[in-house]
């Protein structure tokens, strides 16, 4: 009996440990999925933006309260909001990602920024940051370096 | 009768064409002394007199719109080239220029591999710049901003989201959402005053 406590337990411990260990690691074992990650290019000591699609799969709604990046000085997450033909942007505090569904942080939209870049974020290079969920914990995304998609005629 | 008819078609096809290109406003006779990205005085807009301009207003330190906003001047650029539409100025103008010195947006364009060869970067004092950003209505009101333990600040910039075309007398002609812009409007916009 001492012996399948004993054994319920390690495995229970072991478990939590493996869901620790994923959360941290993001993928892939995290029902947090980030897809399309990418930056658009910057030079050393100015400001860029992040953009990507988080995708949640699981049952419970989470949220992005922060991120984290050596690329840049200060990063915060941003929204950008329009008055009349005028273009501005804010702060915010969190960014909700209700359960079973997509959130695209996009172009004229919510965004990363990375303010005061350390170095030259080139085009084509790869740029890495953590973003941190309130229940899904750290998940680090690999983002790739390029500009806007080529969509001649097209409104994004 | 039938000649009387040509006339009044006539009279509505000017009239119709006035109508699409009417002068927003009149830089013909202005001289706005700048500097370009090289850190050369130019005189905006004698610079581009005598060619069709796309003008951009950008501040480097944003992150978002004014990225938008010259990739699309770019996607303009790449498509005049295609089609093999000549003597069409790029030039982009920075509204913050206490932070847009010439080495920031020499840095900002060259990080874009952005081709130079018909493109032109420019700011200049802050008294000069508010007087060309007043006479071709674009506003740019400081917003939020970021405050560092070492007493710098940047400042982002509530400002209207624009790219315009001038026409080879200096006049603008045409003002489009720099962000959205439908690049086939542009271009064809731009055809038609060549042509």
């Amino acid at each position: 009996m001492k012996y399948k406590i004993f054994a319920t337990a390690t495995i229970l411990l072991l478990v939590n440990l493996s869901s620790v260990y994923s959360q941290e690691k993001g993928q892939p074992k995290s029902k947090i999925q980030i897809h399309d990650p990418w930056i658009r290019p910057a030079a050393e000591g100015s400001n860029t933006a992040l953009f990507f699609v988080v995708e949640n799969k699981s049952d419970k709604p989470d949220t992005i309260y922060a991120a984290e990046s050596t690329l840049s000085e200060v990063v915060e997450v941003h929204e950008m909001f329009k008055k009349g033909d005028m273009m501005g942007m804010h702060e915010v505090e969190f960014v909700a990602v209700p359960a079973h569904s997509k959130v695209e942080f996009k172009p004229r939209d919510i965004h990363v920024m990375l303010i005061k870049t350390k170095k030259d974020i080139k085009l084509g290079e790869e740029g890495e940051a953590v973003l941190l969920f309130k229940n899904a914990g750290a998940i680090k995304v690999k983002a790739t370096v390029r500009d806007m998609p080529k969509m001649n005629g097209m409104k994004h | 009768m039938k000649k009387l008819i040509f006339i009044l078609s006539l009279i509505v096809v000017v009239y119709s064409c006035g109508e699409k290109f009417d002068t927003i406003e009149d830089l013909s006779e202005e001289k706005y002394n700048l500097i370009d990205q090289n850190n050369a005085s130019v005189n905006f807009p004698q610079i581009v007199r005598g060619k069709i301009a796309v003008v951009g207003y950008i501040f480097t330190n944003c992150p978002d719109i004014c990225p938008l906003t010259t990739n699309n001047m770019r996607l303009i650029q790449e498509r005049l080239k295609e089609e093999k539409v000549k003597d069409v100025e790029f030039v982009s103008i920075s509204f913050d220029p206490l932070v847009d010195k010439p080495e920031v947006l020499r840095k900002f364009a060259e990080i874009r591999n952005l081709n130079l060869g018909n493109w032109t970067f420019l700011t200049g004092e802050k008294n000069v710049i508010d007087s060309l950003m007043k006479k071709a209505q674009i506003f740019a009101i400081p917003g939020d901003s970021t405050l560092f333990p070492n007493g710098e600040k940047i400042i982002y910039y509530i400002h209207t989201d624009r790219i315009q075309i001038m026409d080879v007398d200096g006049k603008i002609r045409k003002n489009y959402p720099g962000s959205t812009i439908n690049v086939n409007e542009i271009v064809e916009d731009i055809k038609s005053l060549v042509d």
